[in-house]
């Protein structure tokens, strides 16, 4: 049990590369707004869908994580 | 903690509702069942705003019923471009169900999308879409070859993503939303009053309707570069 706890801690690390990238994301779209504040609805329109494909890749390893802790017990 | 996970693998297994007694017994799921919820809602929804509808002079209820099927009509036409309008109809069918099944579990029901037979089967009915679409549109030849563009050696990654595609689809939907319920349950069991309230609107209203959203734009994205 304590090792499948550490896998399944290991397996969420792959949500490191969502909070980059969502990270970097909204960096530039705060940088879009500062340049061009009367662009600010399509900007927020494309900043929310991109989080949210890049949201998928942590979904990914919480689903994985999920699956270690209750498949493998 | 022991109780939390066999709560969970409770909540992953979808029990089954009953048994239709033909060809040896077919299993009628939980799912299954919220869906054809979800349909009457939607069926009865279509009747009440559709009745008398006039070309002058229209009554409140139509003024709604317009707003509603032009807004979210526009949306997807945005989204898709002046090509593929003959798929609008379809995406936003499918809008309003995932948007309507991923909320339906503040009502008491168990949200469709959280059995992953259900995400399967609309990401698989996505790609025959796009892989149809794409037939129609361009012909056996052209679409053969576009498998070989850009350049000959990607045609395994191009095959290759008639299988991905569908199976990110599926995946993302069904991961948001078990995601956000097991994220709800571990909050109700730390803080069991308000504070849930709070994150719920987040999780199950925002996040619900932005997952419906993004596999709706996922599909009319690829329609849409299938059939260019």
């Amino acid at each position: 049990m304590n090792l499948l706890a550490v896998g399944a801690g290991l397996a969420v690390f792959g949500a490191l590369g969502a909070g980059i990238g969502i990270g970097i994301a909204t960096g530039h779209a705060t940088e879009a707004v500062a340049r061009q504040p009367e662009a600010s609805g399509d900007i927020r329109t494309t900043l929310i869908l991109g989080c949210a494909l890049a949201e998928a890749t942590a979904i990914y390893c919480f689903v994985i994580a999920l699956m270690i802790i209750v498949m493998l017990k | 903690m022991g109780e939390l996970a066999s709560r969970l693998i409770e909540e992953l297994n979808c029990e089954t509702v009953f048994t239709i007694p033909i060809f040896g017994g077919i299993d009628v799921y939980e799912s299954v069942v919220v869906t054809w919820i979800i349909s009457v809602i939607l069926i009865l929804l279509s009747i009440f705003f559709t009745r008398n509808l006039k070309v002058n002079n229209i009554s409140k209820r139509q003024a709604i019923a317009e707003l509603i099927v032009t807004k979210l009509m526009g949306m997807v036409k945005k989204m898709i471009g002046e090509e593929g309008e003959a798929y609008v109809p379809y995406l936003t069918t499918i809008l309003l169900y995932i948007g309507i099944a991923n909320i339906i579990g503040l009502f008491g029901f168990k949200p469709p999308t959280k059995d992953l037979n259900v995400t399967i089967a609309l990401a698989l009915m996505s790609i025959l879409l796009v892989e149809g679409a794409g037939l129609y549109h361009l012909g056996i030849k052209r679409w053969l070859h576009k498998f070989i563009e850009p350049i000959a050696i990607m045609t395994p990654f191009n095959i290759l993503d008639l299988v991905t595609r569908p199976l990110s689809l599926c995946m993302r939907l069904f991961g948001n939303v078990l995601g956000a319920f097991v994220i709800m349950e571990l909050l109700k069991l730390v803080v069991p009053f308000v504070v849930p309230a709070v994150f719920s609107c987040y999780f199950d209203l925002f996040d619900g309707l932005l997952q419906a959203y993004v596999f709706v734009f996922l599909t009319s994205l690829y329609i849409s570069e299938a059939i260019e």
